[in-house]
């Protein structure tokens, strides 16, 4: 359980005392609770459900957003400090570094996903009705939401490790992460269309399972770029 | 305890560390030696179990890195150049921490007891970010210490610390080596190397040129002797060159002029320059053998190897 060590270490000292990033998940919480509140009215019948499963992706998406330049901002942080080599020092597995790394930054946004879709279905009740709202929105739904952002921050959070360990300064890091922001925005925005003309649930379990198969090569890639060897030829 | 055994080490074709082999024992400190890139940090990262070798092994107290890194890094203490710490974390979190990951028992405790080996207990809940140079050199150290390893690997401990600390890391680290730690110290600092190194491991372009006791390889070359005298060093020489004897001018210590000469025959070579300099009316005071430091050992070494 070494990885939990790293993971609770990330939380507890490096996510919850850093302001910038503080403020920046803050932001990414408040965005889509603004568009709940500055939404004119739902329409009735199937599009307005679409808009109301589209307020509830983007209540996990956007704080998922912040997760991906947490996770950039923290590798390339240990590699600028050189912190990593007191950790590949120790006798961890590698896969234990980046597991662990990835579910101290995971894990907070997880839980800003889960505050913001809370805050985004009580808000949405409050306007368009509970009743219509928890129609729309099952705890089925809900749950699926909160795995697809779980899976895309996974994704993302690896395709940034495997860019992190490339690059040298935090700096290029963020500049590749908000790249990876807008170019998944892009994605979703267009896969958000699909859904809204298929409907039936399909396409989200599609995504699931395309990022799932996603994340696995992805993390196999990160965890080999992240070996001692490869790290310590960059350090 | 430390057995390098051929390791060669490359980086994308390129030879890091060439076939080297060298030994550090329980309670010696071995300083390895060596111009920048010469393969000194490869060598002590692949000893720490962080860097695989492409060949060859380490064996660290008895453990192969090949056969199982983690036993071999669980056995080595690893402090850097740079003391590379989390800054937002106090100093006990942060030893608390490393004590975790290393299987101690008692983190907190071990981070106490440490912290106050290092006199670093009054500033134990304090963020590392606040710390001065020498405070944060002195907590990578306690980090190295903190699963009280049989082995130390010191990578330039002494970088940028002022003399004073400087003096108090090389007597912490004479004090780890009466407690019978192998001790591998890297550095630059040749004058450090001198005073606390048992032992002297020197690398030019990743191979190893010279491995020897450091007092064996200072009084390696030829002997060289010292004359201060009062009178003119240029009748001096002349009267040493004249009796075969090649003498170069050195500072004036003490008032005193100085001639330098290198002999392989100081029995006879001493007596005939005292004799060729008292025939020349000069008054000799003394005459005496120089002690090479380290640091012109070892540049004799690198001018050897560059040949």
């Amino acid at each position: 359980m070494k990885w939990w060590l790293i993971a609770w270490r990330e939380i507890r000292w490096e996510v919850f005392l850093d302001r910038a990033s503080l403020l920046r998940t803050a932001i990414f919480v408040v965005i889509p609770i603004f568009f709940v509140l500055s939404n004119r009215g739902i329409a009735p019948g199937a599009s307005g459900d679409v808009a109301l499963i589209g307020l509830a992706l983007q209540s996990v998406f956007f704080p998922s957003l912040s997760g991906v330049a947490l996770i950039a901002a923290t590798f390339t942080a240990e590699k600028e400090n050189g912190t990593l080599v007191p950790l590949l020092a120790a006798p961890i597995r590698d896969f234990d570094i980046v597991l662990g790394k990835l579910v101290g930054m995971v894990l907070p946004v997880m839980a800003a996903c889960a505050v913001t879709l809370a805050a985004g279905y009580g808000l949405a009740g409050y306007r368009y009705g509970y009743e219509r709202v928890a129609r729309v929105l099952t705890p089925e739904l809900l749950y699926a939401v909160l795995v697809l952002s779980f899976l895309y921050l996974v994704t993302t959070g690896s395709v940034t490790m495997i860019v992190a360990a490339r690059v040298r300064s935090s700096r290029a890091a963020q500049q590749i992460a908000g790249l990876v922001i807008a170019l998944s925005a892009a994605v979703f925005a267009g896969l958000g269309l699909v859904a809204s003309q298929v409907g039936e649930g399909w396409p989200l379990l599609a995504l699931g399972v395309g990022l799932v198969l996603f994340d696995l090569v992805a993390l196999e890639i990160a965890r080999r770029v992240w070996q001692r060897g490869e790290v310590i030829g960059r350090v | 305890m430390i057995d390098v055994r051929g390791v060669t080490r490359r980086f994308d074709g390129v030879v890091a560390l060439a076939d080297a082999s060298f030994q550090v024992n329980p309670g010696e400190i071995v300083a390895l030696l060596g111009p920048n890139g010469a393969g000194k940090t490869t060598a002590s990262r692949i000893i720490g179990g962080i860097l695989a070798p492409t060949e060859g092994d380490v064996l660290v107290d008895g453990v192969s890195v090949r056969e199982d890194a983690n036993a071999v890094r669980a056995r080595c203490g690893f402090v850097t150049d740079q003391p590379s710490l989390y800054e937002r974390m106090p100093l006990r979190a942060y030893l608390a921490f490393f004590a975790r990951l290393y299987d101690v028992g008692s983190p907190d405790t071990r981070a106490a007891e440490l912290a106050k080996l290092l006199g670093l207990d009054d500033v134990l809940d304090r963020r590392l970010g606040t710390f001065s140079r020498g405070m944060r050199q002195k907590v990578a150290i306690a980090r190295a210490l903190v699963h009280d390893p049989p082995v130390l690997l010191l990578d330039e401990p002494a970088t940028a610390l002022d003399p004073e600390m400087a003096q108090i890391l090389r007597g912490f680290i004479v004090s780890l080596r009466a407690r019978h730690r192998a001790i591998l110290l890297t550095t630059h600092d040749l004058d450090e190397a001198q005073r606390i190194a048992d032992r002297v491991v020197v690398l030019y372009k990743g191979r190893v040129v010279r491995i020897g006791a450091t007092t064996d390889i200072r009084s390696a070359g030829r002997p060289r002797y010292a004359v201060a005298f009062a009178g003119d060093i240029a009748a001096a020489r002349d009267a040493l060159a004249r009796a075969g004897i090649d003498a170069e001018a050195a500072a004036a210590k003490n008032g005193l002029a100085v001639l330098r000469f290198g002999t392989d025959d100081p029995a006879t070579t001493n007596p005939a320059a005292l004799r060729a300099l008292l025939d020349a009316g000069l008054r000799v005071v003394t005459l005496s053998a120089e002690e090479r430091s380290l640091e012109d050992a070892y540049l004799a070494i690198l001018a050897e190897a560059r040949r």
